[in-house]
């Protein structure tokens, strides 16, 4: 069996790396995905879509907080 | 006195567990507020309100913190029949959380990917602690 051509080599691996970072920024958009989330008493819990209209609301108002609160000043 | 939901008041007054100590200072307040800071370095800025939602302690602007906290758990709790006990919205920059218990509420603005469970319950131990009359931590 004849070893594979060099240049067949150095393309998998490349092709390797893509998949690898591709897979990675989907793993990535899908976890900052935003997201609004309720919580009553007994652990339901309700997801509301950004695109609807309490969702919307949740964000603003969300987006306010994070407005005031600022950003993190480092130690 | 009955307060009607859409008012900060009656936002924050619903509070379905526990009893309040009626002797939480401001002082105790924000001693429990700089010890959830300590324990949680993803922490950007919070607040914690007492069950008429005036702000017993804040990290800046307390008018604004009682006026945004109120806004956003007064659009939380027309989501449902009953009243929200936990709030968490992430957005791009950055995560909200809100929490009542024992008759107060607290909450926290973080940077993003905060860890939740490990906040909630911080927040939730360092409100059993001031409702009982402690400053907040019971836990050290």
């Amino acid at each position: 069996m004849t070893p594979p051509k060099p240049h067949r080599v150095l393309l998998d691996r490349v092709s390797g790396y893509a998949d690898e970072a591709a897979a990675y920024m989907r793993r990535r958009r899908v976890a900052r995905r935003p997201f609004a989330r309720l919580y009553y008493e007994g652990g339901r819990a309700d997801d509301h879509a950004a695109d609807s209209v309490l969702g919307g609301e949740l964000f603003v108002a969300a987006g306010r907080l994070i407005e005031v609160a600022g950003k993190r000043t480092k130690p | 006195m009955r307060h009607g939901p859409g008012t900060p008041a009656g936002i924050l007054a619903e509070m379905a567990d526990g009893e309040t100590s009626d002797t939480i200072t401001g002082e105790s307040a924000s001693t429990a507020l700089a010890y959830l800071r300590e324990m949680s370095p993803d922490l950007r800025g919070g607040a914690i309100l007492d069950r008429n939602g005036d702000v017993l302690a804040a990290s800046s602007h307390p008018d604004r913190w009682r006026e945004d906290a109120s806004a956003l758990l007064g659009v939380a709790d027309r989501a449902g029949a009953e009243a929200v006990e936990q709030v968490h919205v992430a957005t791009e920059q950055g995560e909200v959380f809100a929490l009542r218990h024992a008759g107060l509420a607290a909450v926290a603005v973080t940077d993003r990917f905060a860890l939740a469970s490990l906040l909630l319950f911080d927040m939730r131990s360092v409100l059993r602690d001031l409702a009982a009359g402690g400053d907040g931590r019971a836990g050290r």
